[in-house]
């Protein structure tokens, strides 16, 4: 404490130098329009390329799992296209739905409300409200889209819902996160007279102009029922390893100006 | 001790008056921007301790910001001055030549001395002034030829204003 003081009596004159010239600083900074943007842009910058080296390297490392899991989606894509071939001549599935693919340049899990950054942004177009998926599940909503890199606000996130539907009887309900493990969430709004067993499945509705329509959720982990009035709830199992997740594709919905023109809006 | 402080309070009001209504709204070409409220910082006296040097720029340097709606700018580009003030004293002059000498002023310390004080000043005022209003590296080329155009037009100026005001000797 001693050293302190006597540190502060010798460059009382630094030290009072540096304190103004950060006060002129944030002054600039804040009033000024064109240096808060410059601001704002350089340290967008410097945390996205930061971001990005440390995701390459992760990349390069995760090669091989990267790479299994590639066969496994490949494989599950050659065998939808041996069963789907009947309905082709109706309704083209991709030109409602483009996919974009992206890298996960920052990811958090442990937070209250995460968020991902993806490195595609507006050039690429991307736009909020968007849904994003990865191979084996759904991962969430863009939220904000600057130029080249997007936020997404993955399901792990207090504010985040999404309309699923049960394979086994086609029921609809709400999945949200459970705010604690980044494995788990609860399907809430099931019917209380639904038999829920475990294992499962939930699907995408495609009610949300976000999501095409069946992309895997998750299972049901627990089933204890906890009913209140009219609807139950149940934990369920995310089928997408978010403390894992690599590579991701945005969902771009073609027909969206359409069909909200179509919503009654009050 | 009276004397001086009146003095100084009349000259830092004149300097800023001059610099806001006459100065800021002048512009020859596009990279020539005489500063010369600065002048007042300069020539403080020389037993000024860096504290007060340093309040004493920033307060200059807000009172021309606040008229010219730019709060910051010109403080941090005078609170670097008063900070590099007593540094540029050091190189340029002994301390057995300060001996009876009050104010670093053309009077006290000679024309030629205050030119090479006064632009050394000036100078790195001015790099800073640029490079917060360019706000980037890149703009590097640009920030120099406005500050070394500038400067001396700067010190041109304020070499008039010293012989205008001059007090005539009896």
């Amino acid at each position: 404490m001693y050293n302190l003081f006597i540190f502060i009596k010798k460059y009382n004159a630094v030290i009072l130098f540096i304190l103004l010239e950060a006060l002129c600083f944030v002054m600039i900074v804040q009033s000024l329009p064109y240096q808060n943007r410059k601001m704002v842009n350089m340290s967008n910058n410097i945390a996205g390329g930061i971001s990005k080296t440390t995701s390459n390297w992760y990349d390069y490392l995760h090669l091989k799992s990267e790479n299994e899991e590639l066969v496994e989606q490949n494989a599950l894509l050659l065998s939808r296209l041996g069963c789907d071939e009947v309905e082709t001549d109706t309704v083209y599935y991709d030109d409602i739905f483009t996919y974009i693919p992206a890298h996960v340049i920052n990811n958090s899990i442990y937070e209250m409300n995460n968020f991902i950054l993806i490195d595609k942004g507006r050039v690429d177009g991307i736009e909020p409200d968007m849904g994003v998926i990865c191979s084996n599940g759904v991962v969430g909503k863009v939220l904000n889209v600057s130029n080249h890199y997007a936020s997404v606000m993955s399901m792990l996130n207090s504010y985040a819902v999404i309309s699923c539907r049960f394979v086994e009887n086609q029921y609809v309900a709400n999945v949200i996160w459970d705010n604690e493990s980044y494995k788990y969430g609860i399907v809430k709004d099931i019917p209380s007279h639904l038999i829920i067993n475990i294992g499962d499945t939930l699907v995408t509705s495609g009610f949300s102009n976000s999501f095409p329509a069946d992309i895997m959720v998750g299972i049901i982990e627990d089933n204890t029922d906890n009913a209140k009035g009219m609807f139950s709830t149940a934990k369920l199992k995310f089928s997408t390893n978010f403390s894992t997740l690599r590579h991701v594709y945005v969902v771009k919905n073609n027909f969206r100006a359409e069909i909200d023109s179509l919503c009654i809006t009050h | 001790m009276y004397n001086t402080l009146i003095r100084n309070i009349i000259r830092f009001i004149v300097l800023v008056v001059m610099q806001v209504l006459v100065f800021d709204n002048m512009r020859f070409g596009n990279y020539i921007h005489p500063c010369v409220y600065v002048l007042f910082l300069m020539i403080l006296p020389f037993d000024t301790t860096k504290w007060s040097l340093l309040i004493n720029g920033f307060v200059l340097g807000m009172a021309v910001d606040i008229f010219s709606g730019t709060p910051g700018l010109n403080a941090a580009a005078t609170v670097f001055m008063a900070f590099i003030r007593p540094f540029v004293i050091n190189i340029m002059t002994r301390k057995s030549d300060l001996e009876g000498k009050n104010e670093p002023t053309i009077t006290d310390m000679g024309s030629q001395w205050f030119i090479v004080y006064g632009l050394l000043l000036l100078l790195l005022h001015n790099l800073m002034l640029f490079w917060l209003e360019a706000f980037s590296i890149k703009l590097l080329g640009l920030i120099l030829l406005e500050t070394i155009l500038s400067a001396p037009i700067s010190l041109l100026i304020i070499i008039l204003i010293i012989y205008v005001f001059k007090p005539v000797k009896k």
